[in-house]
């Protein structure tokens, strides 16, 4: 009974987590994205608890709580700060059009049901069924990277592919060893930050935030 | 005791250069005397375990964090720590602010003091961590700190170079890190959760249990991974335009050590993959990704206009050759291994007279630097020889092990491939030679700028000296350290 539950629930998490992904597919103004990520890290943290309670381990409540703190209100904050300073954005004209973008996404989420299914088959988790969702959404988030223009959207981009990670981790192992999650929270946090440096020099020696304008370096 | 040694001096001197401001030549020389004992430490590491006995390792267990065994010294990390801090002690003591004349401001040399500190910090950490997921944090850690040195001038070629740079290998590690994720999911549903099922040696006893399908699908992301911070083509996109903007010591200590280090990762990986799968699949897998950076490698080698950049495709070339070693069996790996040592020995000598010739000239471009051999003969002479070694002329070391890396190719069949890899290192070879030529002669231009020499680029005799050794001959030492690191791996 329970474990159908946690099942049911962890599956359940796993899809919300992935098509709050897919949203970055089909809006366009970097505010939306901004709100997706955080409302997805929120999930991905409830998540987490669930887990930790079913799994019975108590150490993913700890990182709960960081990738709250870090993911839900910290770096959404600068994130927000960081688009009162440049101005807001819009992703007018991402590589690819939101029709053709959400069909890749969908087929990318199918290549990952196929690259999983030996994972998915040598396991006996409850949570194995959210195990191709997680490699779904790591591969929209690569998707979003490529395809945009903006800097900052790239970067909204890559948190979410950080974000697949963590949902692969969380399902498949209940958790990485908690030194090894520890790390991981604090390279995220300088990386973004580093990121965010780059982004306001971007700005102000290209102004603008199109990376196709990043075109200098050839042979 | 030792690992203290190692690691901390770079952490000392990038304090220190965090709280003097602002930056004064003495911070410079201060942080160049430490990495002196880092590169000690790394020495007296290599002894012991030349000397066999017990892997030197160290932890501590504090609260919730049980961690007996952090660090780790096999031969295999021991050779990578000399890599490393042989590399980081002659880029400290070439550090611009160091000898007189520099293009840079104050601010701009305490930050390159504070951030090369880190870097290197978190390259000894990365090759001493005995946790894969340790290591991992801390190669993920050298690009964020590298990332702030590339553009210590801000102008738009070093700031498009940074941005791709950073956004690239961190791509690349995330996904590196998927990887290991799924080798832990994998060791986690055979043996049950355990806090130290990502240290490496009970990963590689682990090894025969564990699932192959799913580490061959570790796998692919692991080298895709890792092989997006070496550079092995198709990744290696970022490494011309970070090598290109980087000022000449962080060249050199990208283009050599952190190159060495992800490799290390590469291998530390593929041994336990290997032991699980029991086929060629990692071996084709390098097969294919290496002749596919020798292609990059000789036809961008031939356009290239700029010279550090030409050392960017050089270093792709010699990606594709160690991955061959890799894939070629034990003969295979001792070549790799060897070949691993002349490269770093060899790429950080070009950088950092690069360095040189480029505060001369004022520009990158191969069309503007002419007539080196008259307007700066020194700097001529260790380039040509840097160059002669890059290219594999005997009596330099590259040499032999490239000799020993075909030898063992087509000592086990593979001749079709080894023929191709020749015919592109032949191109290579030509092209180097024609860039060469048309900077060594031809008349300088007038307004060459600044005539100080650098006496300092005396040490990198050094380099030369130990390159013609291993040119001439193997010694003991090396040969019993190299013999120790393939009995670990295989």
């Amino acid at each position: 009974m329970n474990d159908t539950l946690f099942a049911q629930l962890s599956t359940l998490g796993a899809s919300l987590v992935l098509l709050f992904g897919i949203i970055l597919l089909w809006r366009r103004s970097l505010m939306a994205y901004v709100r997706a990520f955080q409302q997805q890290s929120a999930v991905l943290a409830a998540l987490f608890v669930v887990v930790g309670y079913f799994g019975q381990a108590p150490e993913l409540y700890v990182v709960a709580v960081i990738l709250f703190a870090l993911k839900v209100i910290l770096i959404p904050r600068l994130l927000h700060r960081m688009q009162n300073q440049v101005g807001i954005g819009y992703e007018a004209t991402p590589y690819l059009n939101v029709a053709s973008s959400v069909i890749v996404a969908g087929l990318l989420v199918l290549l990952a049901y196929v690259l999983t299914r030996p994972v998915v088959l040598t396991s006996t988790l409850p949570t194995r069924g959210g195990l191709p969702l997680a490699v779904g959404l790591i591969f929209v988030g690569l998707f979003v990277i490529i395809t945009r223009k903006k800097a900052l959207a790239q970067v909204v981009g890559f948190l979410v592919l950080e974000n697949g990670i963590a949902l692969l981790a969380v399902l498949g192992t209940f958790g990485i060893p908690l030194i090894v999650e520890l790390g991981v929270f604090l390279d995220l946090l300088m990386g973004f930050l580093v990121m965010q440096v780059f982004i306001y020099h971007i700005q102000d020696t290209f102004e603008s935030l199109d990376v196709d304008r990043l075109s200098e370096l050839k042979y | 005791m030792n690992f203290w040694l190692l690691l901390l001096p770079s952490l000392l001197a990038a304090l220190l250069a965090f709280t003097i401001r602002p930056y004064r030549a003495f911070i410079g020389w201060t942080s160049a005397g430490l990495s002196l004992v880092s590169l000690g430490a790394a020495l007296a590491f290599v002894a012991q375990a030349l000397e066999g006995g017990p892997t030197p390792t160290w932890g501590f267990v504090l609260g919730p964090l049980h961690l007996p065994d952090v660090l780790r010294a096999d031969s295999l990390s021991v050779l990578l720590m000399v890599c490393v801090a042989g590399v980081a002690t002659p880029a400290l003591f070439l550090s611009p602010g160091l000898w007189g004349h520099t293009r840079y401001t104050p601010t701009q040399l305490r930050r390159y003091q504070i951030f090369t500190n880190l870097f290197i910090a978190a390259m000894l950490l990365a090759v001493s961590a005995n946790n894969v997921g340790i290591m991992w944090i801390a190669i993920e850690a050298t690009t964020i700190f590298s990332a702030f040195v590339i553009p210590l001038k801000l102008n738009k070629a070093s700031i498009e170079a940074s941005w791709k740079y950073i956004l690239i290998s961190s791509v690349g590690i995330a996904l590196a890190f998927v990887g290991t994720v799924l080798a832990y999911f994998d060791y986690v549903s055979r043996g049950g959760e355990m806090e130290l099922a990502l240290n490496w040696p009970v990963l590689k006893a682990a090894a025969p249990l564990l699932q192959p399908e799913v580490m061959q699908l570790a796998f692919v992301f692991l080298l895709i991974g890792y092989g997006t911070k070496v550079g092995i083509a198709p990744m290696h996109t970022w490494k011309p335009d970070a090598y290109g903007e980087s000022p000449a010591p962080l060249g050199a200590l990208m283009a050599s050590p952190l190159f060495a280090v992800a490799m290390y990762a590469i291998l530390r990986w593929k041994a336990v993959i290997d032991i699980s799968l029991r086929s060629n699949f990692t071996n084709n897998l390098l097969f294919t990704l290496g002749l596919l950076s020798l292609i990059v490698a000789a036809f961008s080698v031939v356009q290239t206009t700029n010279y550090k950049r030409m050392l960017a495709y050089s270093s792709i070339e010699h990606t594709g050759l160690i991955c061959f070693g890799f894939a070629l069996g034990a003969p295979g790996l001792f070549a790799a291994m060897l070949h691993l040592i002349n490269h770093t020995l060899a790429k950080s000598l070009m950088f950092f007279v690069v360095g040189d010739i480029e505060d001369h000239y004022n520009s990158a471009l191969i069309k503007n630097v002419q007539g080196m051999a008259k307007l700066m003969p020194w700097s001529a002479g260790l380039f040509t020889v840097g160059l002669f070694t890059l290219i594999g002329l005997p009596p330099f070391a590259m040499f032999t092990s490239e000799y020993a890396l075909f030898h063992a190719g087509f000592a086990l069949h593979h001749p079709w491939l080894m023929g191709v890899a020749l015919a592109l290192l032949a191109i290579i070879f030509i092209s180097f030679i024609k860039h060469l030529t048309q900077m060594l002669y031809g008349s300088p231009p007038q307004d060459t700028v600044n005539k100080t020499q650098k006496w300092g680029l005396a040490i990198l005799g050094i380099n030369i000296i130990i390159l013609v050794i291993l040119g001439i001959t193997l010694p003991t030492p090396v040969r019993t350290l190299l013999d120790q690191i393939v009995a670990i791996v295989i």
